[in-house]
C-alpha cells in the first residue's frame, strides 16, 4: 500500500528556549493524538521529524502513527536551515519508496519547514540539494516577528506565517497541520488524487497568515 | 452557547431546535448541530445549495421518505438500515437536513485495547476493513470486544444489501457507496447507511462526486476525463453501487481489497491508481489472469494473513458467495450489467450463514466458518479441524406428487442450531418483510447422548419418511446418514435429506 510521508522541519535554535519549544513538543503530542483517531491517516501517513539548531538532525525517522514516539527536544544554538534541507534531501532519497515495475512506491511527501529565525548556514546549498530530489509540497512557516518568510518564499510557493511564536499560536499552526495530514491521507486514500499546493489543504486558523 | 429554533421548509408549523456552541462536528460537506434533546441533529450545507440540490433535498425528505414509510417494512428500513433524513430547513442561505440520531451502538465502547483515545468515536467501517486494527501485536489494535466475529459481518452485510436493494427498488441510487458511508456495529450486528443526501435520482439530478477510490467501478474512472454532457461518459448510476457494494462484502469478509494487487501500470502514483481501478482493473484472485496477484512479501507485516489470498482465498466464503464475487470481479467487472444485484446478494449471504459451523477452537478470533463441502473441514482461520461427526442437511422441495428436487440450499446443523419457518416452507421467504411470528425458531438441533436430534416444537404434519413415523410438537427425531424427514405435508412444504460427514 502506498505511504503518505510527512516530515516536519522543526527549528530548535536558542531563540525558541522557552514558550515556543514547549509549544512544539505538545503541538507534536496533539497531533499525534489526533491523527491517531483517523483510520485512513493511520493506513496511510508516516511521519518523520527533523530539527535544526546548530546541526540538523533527524530524532524521529519516518515512523507509522502506530509506532511514532516522540522524544525530548531543547533549543540552543543557532539555525542551520541549510543543514536541515540537505539532511531531508538525503532522507527523501533513503525512505521514500519510489514506485518502480515491481513496487507500488510512495505519494509525494508533504512536508512542514517551520522556523522563528533567519538562517545561519548556507541555506541556498541546501535547497538546491533537496530541490534536485524532492517532489511533494513544501509548506514554510515563519513563526513570529524574528522569521524570515522571504527566505522560505524562495524554498516553496507555500509560506504561512505565525505573527507571534507564542504557545497558542504554535498550537493552531500544529492543529492546521494536524488537518492537512487528515486530509490529505483521506484524499489520497479517497480519490488516488496527490496535493500539490497550500490551495488544497484545509484553510489555515485565523493565526496563520498566507504571505505566499 | 446558544439554542436556535428553525423552521422547516416543507412544512412551517414544524420547527427544530439545535444548540450552536461555535464549533459544529465537520463533515465532508456539512456541519452539524445536536437537538437539545439530542433525538435529531441539523446538519447545514457549508455552501449554498443550487436549485436542483435543493430540489433534490426536498424529495429525499418528503417522495422517497414517504415510499419508504408507505411500502413494507417501512419501519425496519428506518431504524435499522437507513438514517434517512426526514426535513429539510433554511438558514442564511445554508440548507440544512434534519437527520435522527445515530443509536449508541455506532460508537467505541472501549475503542483501542491500549488506551481510550477513540473512546465514544464513530464506528466507521473502515475500522473494520483494515487487518491492522484487529491484529492484537499492532500498537493501535482495537479492543476485541468491538470486533464481533466472522458471522457479525455476514449480518452487516445482509443489512447494507437490504438497503441498496431499497433504493434501487425506489429507481434511486446512492452513488458514493463506501466504507465512510456506513456505521457498523459487529456486536449487535448492525449496520446502518448514513449521508443519504447526495442520493442521485437517475435522469433528474446528476452526481456530485464520482466516488470514494476504494469503491468507483471501472468504468466511471476510464471515461472520468470526458465532459459531463459526453455521451460515452459514465457518472455513478445504480450499476456502479452493485460494484461498490460487492468491493464492500469483500472488503468486510476478507479484509482486502479485490483489486489492489501487485500489478504496476505506471511509474506514476495518480496515474497508476487511475489504471488499477479503472481501464485495467484486474481481480487480485482471478484464476487465470495473474498478473495483478498479490505480491505477498510486500505485505506489511500486520496484513499479512488477511492480505495474502493464498492463506484466505476468497472461495472460504462458500460455494453461493464465490459465484457472485466470480460474477462481480470477472465477468461483470467490466461488464456492468453482468454485476449480481442487491437483492442476489442478499439471497447468497443468508444461504451462507446456513452454511457456516461453529470452530471448535474456543479461541478462535473469527468464531465460525463455511462448511467447505470436505469431510474432514478445517477453520481456515485458526486451523483447527472440526470434532466429532456433522449432520449436513439439503432441502428438498415437492416437483410433482412423488418426485423431489433439491433446493440449492443446504443446512449445517450444530449443537443449539435452529430451524426456521423459512425452512419448512417455500412460502416463507427470509427477508425483511419476516413478521416477528415467523422470526421464532420452529425446532432446534441438539447433540445429546452421543446422537443429533432434530426436536419439533410446533411443526404440524412432521414425519420421519425413513422410518414411517410422524414427529409430533415436542418430541424429536435422530438424524442418521440418509434419513429423509418431512417438515410439513403442507403445500411448500419441504423434506430435509441427512448427510452425516466426519465421522
Amino acid at each position: 500500500m502506498r505511504r503518505l510521508p510527512v516530515y516536519l522541519l522543526l527549528d530548535t535554535s536558542g531563540s525558541m528556549t522557552g514558550e515556543p519549544i514547549e509549544a512544539v513538543k505538545n503541538g507534536v503530542q496533539m497531533m499525534m493524538h489526533s491523527l491517531r483517531q483517523n483510520p485512513q491517516a493511520i493506513e496511510t501517513a508516516f511521519v518523520s521529524i527533523i530539527t535544526f539548531d546548530s546541526e540538523a538532525k533527524q530524532i524521529v525517522p519516518l515512523t507509522d502513527l502506530a509506532s511514532f514516539q516522540m522524544v525530548d527536544i531543547k533549543a540552543s544554538g543557532v539555525t542551520s536551515l541549510g543543514a536541515a534541507l540537505a539532511l531531508l534531501a538525503d532522507k527523501l532519497e533513503t525512505e521514500v519508496t519510489m514506485t518502480t515495475l515491481e513496487q507500488k512506491g510512495d505519494w509525494k511527501p508533504l512536508i512542514f519547514v517551520m522556523t522563528d529565525g533567519i538562517p545561519t548556514d548556507n541555506w541556498q546549498q541546501g535547497y538546491s540539494k533537496l530541490k534536485a530530489v524532492n517532489k511533494g509540497l513544501i509548506v514554510g512557516c515563519a513563526a513570529g516577528q524574528g522569521a524570515d518568510d522571504a527566505i522560505l518564499r524562495q524554498i516553496t510557493n507555500s509560506v504561512v506565517r505565525l505573527d507571534s511564536a507564542d504557545s497558542e499560536s504554535i498550537s493552531k499552526f500544529f492543529q492546521w497541520v494536524t488537518a492537512s495530514i487528515s486530509t490529505t491521507s483521506t484524499k489520497v486514500e479517497e480519490s488516488g488524487k496527490e496535493v500539490t499546493g497550500l490551495d488544497q489543504l484545509p484553510p489555515p486558523p485565523s493565526e496563520l497568515v498566507i504571505v505566499a | 452557547m446558544k439554542t436556535i429554533t428553525i423552521k422547516s421548509i416543507i412544512d412551517p408549523s414544524r420547527t427544530y431546535k439545535y444548540i450552536d456552541d461555535g464549533s459544529p462536528k465537520q463533515g465532508g460537506v456539512k456541519d452539524v448541530y445536536f437537538a437539545p434533546n439530542r433525538k435529531y441533529v441539523v446538519a447545514f450545507f457549508r455552501t449554498a445549495l443550487d436549485f436542483n440540490q435543493r430540489d433534490r433535498i426536498k424529495r429525499i425528505v418528503t417522495l422517497y421518505l414517504d415510499n419508504i414509510k408507505n411500502g413494507s417494512s417501512g419501519d425496519y428500513f428506518l431504524q435499522e438500515i437507513y438514517r434517512w433524513p426526514y426535513d429539510a430547513v433554511e438558514q442564511d442561505d445554508k440548507t440544512g437536513v434534519i437527520v435522527p440520531i445515530y443509536d449508541s451502538k455506532f460508537f467505541f465502547v472501549k475503542g483501542y485495547r491500549a488506551n481510550a483515545m477513540i473512546k465514544g468515536g464513530e464506528k466507521v467501517g473502515k475500522w473494520f476493513t483494515a487487518p491492522s486494527f484487529r491484529n492484537q501485536q499492532y500498537p493501535l489494535a482495537l479492543d476485541k470486544s468491538e470486533l464481533g466475529d466472522w458471522l457479525s459481518y455476514f449480518q452487516i452485510a445482509i443489512n447494507i444489501c437490504r438497503g441498496i436493494k431499497k433504493m434501487h427498488q425506489m429507481g434511486l441510487a446512492h452513488s458514493d457507496l463506501s466504507y465512510n458511508n456506513v456505521l457498523i456495529d459487529p456486536v449487535t450486528k448492525s449496520a446502518n447507511i448514513i449521508d443519504l443526501d447526495g442520493l442521485v435520482v437517475p435522469g433528474l439530478y446528476p452526481p456530485e462526486v464520482i466516488g470514494t477510490a476504494d469503491f468507483i467501478a471501472p468504468e466511471v474512472l476510464k471515461t472520468k476525463h470526458l465532459k459531463h454532457n459526453d455521451p460515452d461518459r459514465v457518472l455513478p448510476n445504480q450499476k456502479t453501487d452493485l460494484h461498490a457494494l460487492a468491493v464492500l462484502i469483500y472488503m468486510y469478509l476478507l479484509r482486502r481489497h479485490p483489486l489492489r494487487g501487485g500489478k504496476i501500470w505506471d511509474l506514476d502514483a495518480e496515474k497508476d491508481e487511475l489504471m488499477a481501478m479503472g481501464e485495467k482493473a484486474l481481480f487480485v484472485e482471478h484464476p487465470t489472469d495473474r498478473m495483478n496477484a498479490v505480491k505477498t512479501d510486500q505485505l506489511r507485516k500486520w496484513e499479512t494473513f488477511w492480505g495474502n489470498p493464498n492463506k484466505l482465498s476468497y472461495t472460504k466464503t462458500g460455494p453461493y458467495l464465490t459465484h457472485l464475487f466470480k460474477r462481480a470481479f470477472i465477468d461483470g467487472l467490466h461488464a456492468p450489467m453482468l454485476r449480481p444485484i442487491a437483492n442476489e446478494w442478499e439471497t447468497a449471504l443468508l444461504k451462507t450463514v446456513d452454511l457456516i459451523q461453529p470452530c471448535s477452537n474456543p479461541q478462535c478470533e473469527e468464531k465460525w466458518y463455511v462448511f467447505d463441502n470436505s469431510t474432514k473441514p478445517i477453520c481456515p482461520f485458526c486451523g483447527t479441524a472440526h470434532k466429532g461427526s456433522l449432520p449436513v442437511i439439503d432441502l428438498y422441495f415437492k416437483f410433482k406428487d412423488t418426485v423431489w428436487k433439491p433446493e440449492g440450499h443446504r443446512l449445517m446443523v450444530y449443537h443449539n442450531q435452529y430451524l426456521f419457518k423459512w425452512h419448512v416452507s417455500r412460502k416463507v421467504i427470509r427477508n425483511e418483510s419476516l413478521t416477528t411470528e415467523d422470526k421464532k425458531p420452529v425446532g432446534y438441533f441438539t447433540f445429546h447422548q452421543n446422537k443429533w436430534m432434530l426436536v419439533n416444537q410446533n411443526l404440524q404434519g412432521m414425519k420421519d419418511l425413513t422410518e414411517q413415523n410422524d414427529i409430533p410438537p415436542n418430541s424429536m427425531v435422530e438424524l442418521t446418514n440418509g434419513k429423509k424427514i418431512l417438515l410439513s405435508n403442507e403445500e411448500g412444504g419441504r423434506l430435509l435429506y441427512i448427510t452425516i460427514t466426519n465421522q
